[in-house]
């Protein structure tokens, strides 16, 4: 049986309480909170997933050009690995076992200096964050992008390699279906080549709709998943179709994302994930 | 069905310099070389016709839209250099016996700006009236435009075939249709092949990319489907391979290509041309 989770990313400017509230409803396990540590009373938050009966399965740490861990100025690197020890501080805080770190700035599409010198400065920083995580017991998940918001990590095989060289056993990598639509030659296969790596995942549609809304076939996905004996939660992040998704909801759209998609996600893939059980009893 | 390869594989921009092209297409087995048309005084019309007269090769020209060239833009004196550029694209495509201008000339490429519906309108009311003007030059010389609609990095304006058909319909000329590129339709449309159904007559021309712009038949689009579809609105277009060499930066940049996506941009065209025509005779 899969774990399921939402990133609330998507429920942007609600109330953390109404989120939880919509999740533990439609049948969620957990939650998937925004890296701004100052945007939450961790504590208070603690409370509510339990009140609720969930749990937090992840933090979706976000990195901007202010939280950059491969920038050529080391005061910038410092900042965004203080961002890294913070947003850990946050995950044992509200008891998440997962969160996200990433190399670079997203929608930053070209390298300030050398290329080799900037993948360096990122395995440092995600060191340093990485053993300082190790501490509270806290894994890291290096996540790879799509071509159009990172030059640095667009597939899974790229994520693996710069975690081996990290090298700790806290630090993993994550996959998001939606990137890997366009960068993965075989979805499934590079699930399966990732094996224990891979701590946690992202599922969104090729159109980054609810999954059932665009042309992916999660089926094998969740096979590959299974044969990995993947044990991490299934996080839907879905996204308004636009190069700027955030913007859309600044602007008050994405209705759809709160109730109507968020029941439509689990449900959706619940039932694939039945079919497959069944199949597998008949064999 | 005749097949194509883009410029845009090995170089850019396209010159005397790479004349050569030409017949590293037709030994690779294409009909057609796409020349994309980034700097105009780069286009030499009558050498490119002697090459194409000594190898057999047919010339499909297709446009780089640039945010100097735009059809839709708030400023009326790039609007004018759009339309004007757009013409130009279609004085080189009657000399080189082009049945087709195409690209994303609606807008400049990398726009994806957040319009309010009042801002929408009025960029799209520029776009209709330009593409009008063009339009009615490119049927005086015979020929043809085909709108490509690109992912929601690449533009705000159009992205999926619906709003290619949407638009087609305000433009109302028939000389002007779309291009597909399976590349932008995986992002994009909820289901390949019936997308390329729904555009149906309107399809003029077609990029067989694969997911991620590297060797078709290495990654996961459902080309047994897309082909069948094509079959089904007996399309008679070009299929073209488009792919962009990461060594040259500006191209990759411009594409957000990071990485070589096959073992050499020859293989891209050679490898991914086997592939395709195995899939046809199947």
């Amino acid at each position: 049986m899969l774990k399921y989770s939402y990133d609330s990313l998507v429920y942007y400017g609600e109330d953390v309480e109404k989120s939880i509230e919509r999740l533990a409803k439609f049948g969620y396990d957990a939650i998937e909170l925004v890296g701004e540590p100052d945007n939450y009373d961790t504590k208070q938050v603690r409370k509510l997933v339990s009140d609720y009966g969930i749990s937090v399965s992840s933090i979706c740490s976000i990195y901007n050009e202010q939280r950059d861990l491969a920038h050529p100025d080391p005061a910038k690197r410092r900042q965004a690995i203080d961002y890294v020890k913070r947003v850990a501080d946050m995950s044992a805080e509200v008891g998440a076992p997962v969160m996200i770190v990433a190399p670079t700035a997203c929608m930053k599409t070209s390298s300030l200096a050398d290329i080799e010198d900037e993948i360096k400065w990122a395995i440092e920083g995600i060191r340093e964050g990485g053993e300082y995580a190790a501490k509270l017991n806290v894994k890291l998940c290096i996540e790879a992008w799509n071509r159009y918001e990172t030059y640095m990590l667009n597939r899974l095989d790229q994520a693996i390699d710069m975690m081996k060289k990290v090298n700790l056993p806290n630090v993993g990598i994550m996959g998001d279906t939606f990137h890997m639509n366009i960068e993965e030659a075989d979805i499934a296969e590079a699930i399966r080549k990732s094996g224990d790596a891979l701590i946690h995942i992202h599922f969104a549609d090729s159109n980054r709709a609810a999954p059932g809304m665009g042309h992916i076939d999660f089926a094998p996905i969740l096979k590959a998943l299974k044969e990995i004996n993947y044990q991490g939660y299934v996080t839907f992040e879905i996204l308004p179709a636009a190069a700027d998704p955030f913007g859309v909801m600044r602007r008050g759209g994405g209705q759809e994302f709160f109730d109507n998609y968020t029941k439509k996600c689990i449900d959706y893939i619940k039932s694939i994930e039945k079919a497959i059980a069944k199949g597998d009893e008949i064999q | 069905m005749k097949f194509g390869a883009s410029t845009f594989i090995w170089v850019s921009p396209f010159s005397n310099d790479t004349l050569d092209l030409i017949d590293k297409v037709k030994n690779m087995g294409f009909d057609y070389i796409e020349i994309c048309i980034e700097d105009p005084q780069t286009i030499d019309t009558a050498s490119i016709r002697n090459r194409l007269n000594q190898t057999g090769v047919e010339a499909l020209v297709c446009g780089a839209f640039g945010a100097n060239r735009d059809i839709s833009s708030e400023d009326s004196g790039i609007r004018e250099k759009g339309v004007e550029y757009i013409k130009t694209c279609i004085d080189i495509a009657a000399e080189l016996n082009s049945p087709l201008v195409s690209g994303p000339m609606y807008s400049a490429t990398g726009k994806t700006r957040l319009l309010s519906p009042a801002e929408k309108k009025q960029q799209w009311d520029w776009a209709v009236e330009n593409m009008r003007i063009v339009a009615d030059y490119a049927e005086s010389k015979g020929i043809k435009l085909a709108v490509e609609p690109l992912n929601r990095f690449e533009t705000d304006f159009i992205n999926t075939v619906e709003q290619g058909l949407d638009f087609l319909e305000k433009v109302d000329r028939d000389n002007v249709g779309l291009l597909l590129d399976t590349f932008h339709m995986n992002l994009e449309e909820k289901n390949i092949p019936d997308a390329i159904k729904r555009a149906g007559s309107k399809l003029f021309n077609f990029h067989s990319c694969e997911n991620d712009r590297g060797t078709p038949g290495t990654g996961h689009i459902p080309w047994n489907d897309v082909f069948q579809a094509l079959n089904e609105i007996s399309y008679d277009g070009p299929v073209v391979i488009e792919s962009f060499t990461t060594e040259i930066k500006e191209i990759a940049r411009a594409v957000s290509q990071w990485r070589p996506l096959a073992p050499s941009q020859d293989s891209i065209g050679s490898d991914g041309l086997r592939f395709l025509k195995r899939v046809v005779s199947s």
